[in-house]
């Protein structure tokens, strides 16, 4: 049925997408524009510029997740600055919500931008090239030449032409008319859309990952073993999903640890190489193996990942407390300070000593020398071995409270025992004052730092990276366009003329392809003229 | 292995040498701007030719000039007689076929002639330098900065020699070459590192993938930099031209390509690099899994990787969007290449993280 | 044809956020699932498991801090107190006079009680077990094996961790974390059926 008031409501129309008419019903409208505005390219672009924005940030700023000593750093040395930043989630930026905020909307942009994209493209893959037009001179690239050939005869031919180039054709219902439509790469939106559903590939194996994963810890003294179990993992960060349970279940023993060092030149010191070699098993009484763990090249077990971080050394000591009781005898991991050269700083705590607990504050330098009464080393690799302590006696605080990092020694309930640092060479021996006992430097081993990480995303966002890749190799080297054939008849010759029309003015390169694709018609023309012999 | 530091010492000396031909090409370039023969269409005659154009095109067979094809007329010689620029409506009109390259470079006239010659020597020789370096250190030669701004270099100049012969953009030479030969000075002297061994960490056959596309793309966008600041320029002479504040002279401006034909190389070649971007950023992030256990961690040179990524792509969002072609996507652009130069030249010196490895002290 | 085809975008694209909704639901709720564990005075760490929920523990051989071997199954059909420590660990420094106290009340009833060193050292080890009077036997698991092994049958996160095994070789109760007097006391008496000797 005709609605008679329609001009009327055609003249109401509320135009061009913008804000809902005056009078809007509402909610509906409103949600109508808003995902209109969102999925614009507008606001693609605010959304893009926002999220290289956002990201500033958190690459001036010390994050949380990646330097937390830096964190705490900033808050000593800006101390009014930096609870601002924190509620603000700057130091913390790739997991604040406003962050998420801002690449979930690009995403939903995206979203709402490549589905409707892709049923259009389905949809168009069904209809035709638009009709000729009349006037091809006026298009981007065209091209006129003579033909004896009557026009229908000269349209067959060309359509013949293109349709050997990959062309889809469109012909004109009347035949009497001599025209033909050719369409070309339909291909490039289909790589544009699959390059951004790639993308939104990578955010949920991203995501997946996050979810499901884990990253571990170990620090490993040369010589000793342990597995992959919570307890054993010096720090272990789950997946909102993961459980402790997904920790697979394998055992590495590190046997023996080298690094070599450049010895000579301007890069002396510098590392050359580093090699751990290990012996794992994958399952508790499974079948062992031996490998080695190097820098850019980790060990796979039990679908975790095992990388080597860092080395240090361990320097052994043995301490016999006031009753003669040996109360500790095991290698301590030292940390590198940053001073240079694996000059190391570290602890020892012995609260198994008799009467008063002792505790030690010492350096290990692997190759010392004395500059200007400060001890300092002069080269990474353990070829002049020393360590320098201070013994405290008293209270280390271990009895109860919380717990302690092994690498920090609070003094408070302590008393100091030696007035000056003691250096010692291994082998050598300390005695403390007051017969509090003796501390032997019996030797050092060197330690290694493992990360484990299990990424059930990691394969999955290489894929959609790749694809990405693709997508837009696709997108960027194929173009969209239409190549127009019309012929007339027209005194003695009749004229052929070619238009060509690129959609998009992508990688370039039509005038080259319409130029040879225009001579290639000219000849097939004149090969029939001949053939034909009109 | 032991660097040979004799071969070192030859790369450098190829380099400095590179250094000073690429002078004299710029020399040479500058001289075709001052001396050089008249082109047939200047930016402010293709704008009075467009005109003239829209008023004949009711005649069928008028020329096949297309307004916005590059490789077959333009501001740039086609081998043929200047001076033909209206073609008479004729029968029988086909599109030109590119010229052979070396003859529309000899047709370009003796100093584009000299110009390219030295180009393409101080090229050779710049390239020679990059591959004794790595024959000097037993690896691929972008292992810490002066490398990497020597092998990026290196391919801004053959990427920007390509471009120049396939459209016939003479008149960009001067403008891009002479980037090539500050950037190759600033290596020298503020940034140089004598060959040597790399950290364990970087001893991977990923340097090679990864540490190469990013070279690559670094080079490319390097030229597409260059190009964007000649479309500024050029775009606002032809807006005061049009706005009737500036007359069109006989200076430099004149000699430049059209503002849709800069605008156009500017996207190609962009559009070439950004792929090379992508594949690099991936390749690093294969790299980063095997060394450093995760493939994506934040660390400041993958956040300003990131965001140069976004903001070429920014770009190329801008051009699709009505608006906001023209000079603002190529602020964008601009924009985008500031944060991989800020990225290169400070993240990677000043801030540290995983990627300290400049070699820079 | 345009409504349509609306409808359609729309109705694949409800369908789709339904199912990602509906699969994050679910995953959540998966495991976020309890046992049926009963929790002992409050305290959610340290817990009772009921008979029939009881995992077997497994078996295991050491090495004492003596040096003798020392095989779990010689305590089968025994309630045994297992309770992984270190020297190094100040929660376990915390607990160990209460672990002392409790092996002295609960001996007459024939409870057992097996320490698992941790990540130590014998000289740590034998110097903590003088300081605290700890006069049962520790098995070394510098390797974390044991560990491992019990993991793999309860949440075993960190150090300390105390189990508590029946007759049958099922764990009973667990405190994961520093176990107080109390809890100990509780655990004992329902699994011994019996209280403890004053």
């Amino acid at each position: 049925m005709t609605d008679v008031r329609a001009p009327e409501t055609a003249t109401a129309d509320p135009g061009p997408p913008g804000r809902p008419a005056r009078g809007a019903r509402g909610l509906a409208d409103w949600l109508r524009w808003g995902w209109r505005q969102l999925t614009s390219m507008r606001i693609a672009l605010v959304l893009l510029f926002l999220l290289a924005l956002g990201t500033v940030p958190g690459s001036m700023l010390p994050q949380e997740g990646a330097d937390p000593a830096g964190v705490q750093q900033y808050y000593t040395s800006h101390p009014a600055l930096a609870p601002l930043l924190n509620h603000l989630g700057l130091f913390n930026v790739f997991a604040a919500p406003w962050f998420a905020a801002i690449y979930l909307l690009l995403f939903a942009s995206l979203v709402g931008c490549v589905v409707p994209r892709t049923f259009r493209l389905a949809g168009s893959a069904r209809t035709l090239p638009p009709r000729a037009p009349r006037h091809l001179a006026r298009l981007p690239h065209s091209a006129e030449y003579a033909t004896t050939l009557a026009p229908e005869r000269a349209v067959e031919v060309a359509a013949a032409v293109l349709a050997g180039h990959g062309f889809r054709l469109r012909r004109p219902d009347d035949p009497a008319q001599a025209w033909v439509s050719a369409e070309k790469g339909y291909l490039r939106e289909v790589g544009n859309l699959f390059f951004h559903l790639a993308l939104l590939g990578v955010l949920v194996s991203v995501a997946l990952g996050g979810l499901f994963g884990y990253k571990a810890d170990r620090l490993l003294v040369q010589g000793d073993t342990f597995a992959d179990t919570a307890s054993a993992l010096d720090e272990i960060h789950l997946g909102r999903l993961a459980t402790d349970s997904d920790l697979g279940p394998f055992t590495i023993t590190l046997n023996r640890f080298t690094a070599d060092y450049i010895t000579s030149g301007a890069q002396r010191g510098q590392p050359a190489s580093f090699d751990a070699q290990v012996t794992y098993t994958a399952q508790p009484g499974g079948p062992s193996h031996v490998d080695h763990l190097e820098v850019n090249r980790p060990l796979s077990v039990d679908g975790a990942k095992v990388y080597l971080i860092g080395h240090g050394y361990a320097p052994a000591f043995r301490v016999t407390d006031a009753r003669g009781q040996v109360v500790y005898d095991s290698p301590t991991p030292f940390i590198a300070a940053p001073t240079g050269n694996l000059l190391s700083d570290g602890v020892v705590k012995v609260p198994g000593a008799q009467p008063e607990q002792l505790g030690f504050t010492g350096v290990f330098v692997p190759t010392w020398v004395d500059v200007g009464g400060t001890l300092q080393s002069a080269f990474p690799a353990a070829e002049n071995p020393a360590v320098s302590l201070i013994a405290y006696a008293g209270n280390l605080g271990m009895n109860s409270g919380p717990p302690q990092s092994v690498y920090e020694l609070d003094t408070a309930g302590m008393h100091r025992l030696t007035a000056e640092p003691q250096l010692l060479l291994p082998g050598q021996s300390l005695k403390l004052p007051g017969g509090q006992g003796t501390i032997t430097f019996t030797g050092y081993v060197p330690w290694v730092s493992l990360a484990i990480t299990h990424d059930p995303g990691q394969v999955p966002a290489l894929v959609c990276g790749i694809a990405a890749l693709g997508g837009l190799l696709l997108s960027f080297m194929i173009r969209r366009r239409r190549v127009f054939v019309r012929a007339r008849a027209g005194g003695p010759t009749g004229t052929v003329q070619v238009g060509g029309l690129a959609r998009t003015d992508a990688s370039g390169g039509f005038e080259a392809e319409f130029a040879s694709l225009a001579a290639e018609l000219r000849s097939a023309h004149s090969q029939h003229e001949d053939s034909e012999g009109s | 292995m032991p660097v040979n530091l004799a071969l070192g010492h030859v790369s450098n000396d190829f380099l400095i040498a590179a250094i000073v031909i690429y002078s004299l090409s710029v020399v040479a370039f500058a001289g075709d701007f001052a001396f050089g023969r008249p082109r047939r269409a200047d930016a402010t005659a293709r704008v009075l030719q467009a005109r003239e154009r829209a008023a004949t095109l009711a005649v069928v067979g008028a020329a096949s000039v297309g307004g916005a094809t590059v490789g077959g007329d333009g501001p740039l010689e086609v081998g043929g007689a200047p001076g033909s620029a209206a073609v008479p409506a004729a029968a029988d009109s086909m599109p030109e076929l590119p010229v052979p390259p070396l003859r529309a470079i000899s047709q370009a006239g003796p100093w584009i002639r000299a110009a390219m010659a030295l180009a393409t020597v101080a090229v050779a020789a710049h390239l020679t330098a990059v591959v004794t370096r790595g024959l000097a250190v037993h690896r691929a030669p972008w292992g810490n900065m002066y490398e990497f701004v020597t092998a990026l270099t290196c391919v801004a100049a053959i990427f920007f020699l390509f471009v120049m012969i396939r459209y016939r953009a003479w008149a960009l030479g001067v403008f891009v070459m002479g980037a090539v030969v500050i950037a190759l000075g600033l290596a020298e002297t503020i940034i140089y590192t004598a060959a040597g061994q790399l950290v364990p960490a970087l001893q991977s056959y990923w340097l090679s993938i990864h540490v190469t596309a990013m070279t690559l793309a670094t080079g490319i966008f390097f030229v597409a930099a260059v190009l964007g600041v000649i479309y500024l320029a050029a775009d606002r002479y032809a807006r005061r031209i049009a706005a009737g504040r500036a007359v069109p002279g006989n200076g430099i401006m004149r000699r430049l390509p059209s503002t849709e034909q800069l605008d156009r190389l500017t996207y190609r070649t962009i559009v070439f690099g950004f792929p090379v971007w992508t594949f690099g950023v991936i390749a690093g992030a294969i790299w980063a899994d095997q060394a450093w256990g995760r493939y994506w961690g934040w660390d400041p040179v993958e956040t300003w990787a990131f965001i140069t990524w976004v903001l070429y792509a920014a770009f190329l969002h801008a051009r699709a969007t009505a608006g906001w072609r023209g000079r603002r996507a190529h602020y964008i652009q601009l924009l985008g290449f500031a944060s991989l130069m800020f990225n290169i030249l400070v993240v990677q010196v000043f801030i540290t993280g995983l990627h300290s490895y400049a070699g820079v002290s | 044809m345009f409504r349509t085809k609306r409808r359609a975008v729309v109705l694949v694209a409800a369908v789709i956020t339904g199912a990602l909704l509906v699969v994050v639901l679910v995953a959540g709720w998966a495991t976020s699932g309890k046992r049926d564990v009963t929790d002992v005075d409050g305290n959610p760490n340290a817990v009772l498991y009921p008979a029939g929920h009881r995992p077997l523990a497994p078996d295991f051989t050491g090495t004492t801090l003596t040096g003798s071997r020392l095989s779990f199954s010689s305590y089968r059909g025994r309630v045994v107190v297992v309770n992984f420590w270190g020297s190094w660990c100040v929660p376990c420094r915390a607990e160990a006079a209460a672990l002392a106290v409790a092996a002295q009340q609960y001996a007459p009833a024939g409870v057992a009680f097996l320490g698992v060193d941790v990540r130590d050292t014998t000289a740590s080890a034998e110097a903590f077990t003088r300081s605290f009077d700890i006069t049962y036997p520790s098995v070394s698991d510098s390797s974390s094996q044991i560990t491992l092994d019990f993991t793999a049958v309860v949440p075993i996160a960190g150090t300390p961790t105390t189990l508590v095994i029946d007759r049958t070789g099922h764990i009973a109760g667990a405190v994961f974390g520093q176990a107080s007097y109390t809890e100990l006391n509780t655990i004992l008496g329902q699994v011994t059926g019996k209280a403890a000797a004053r």
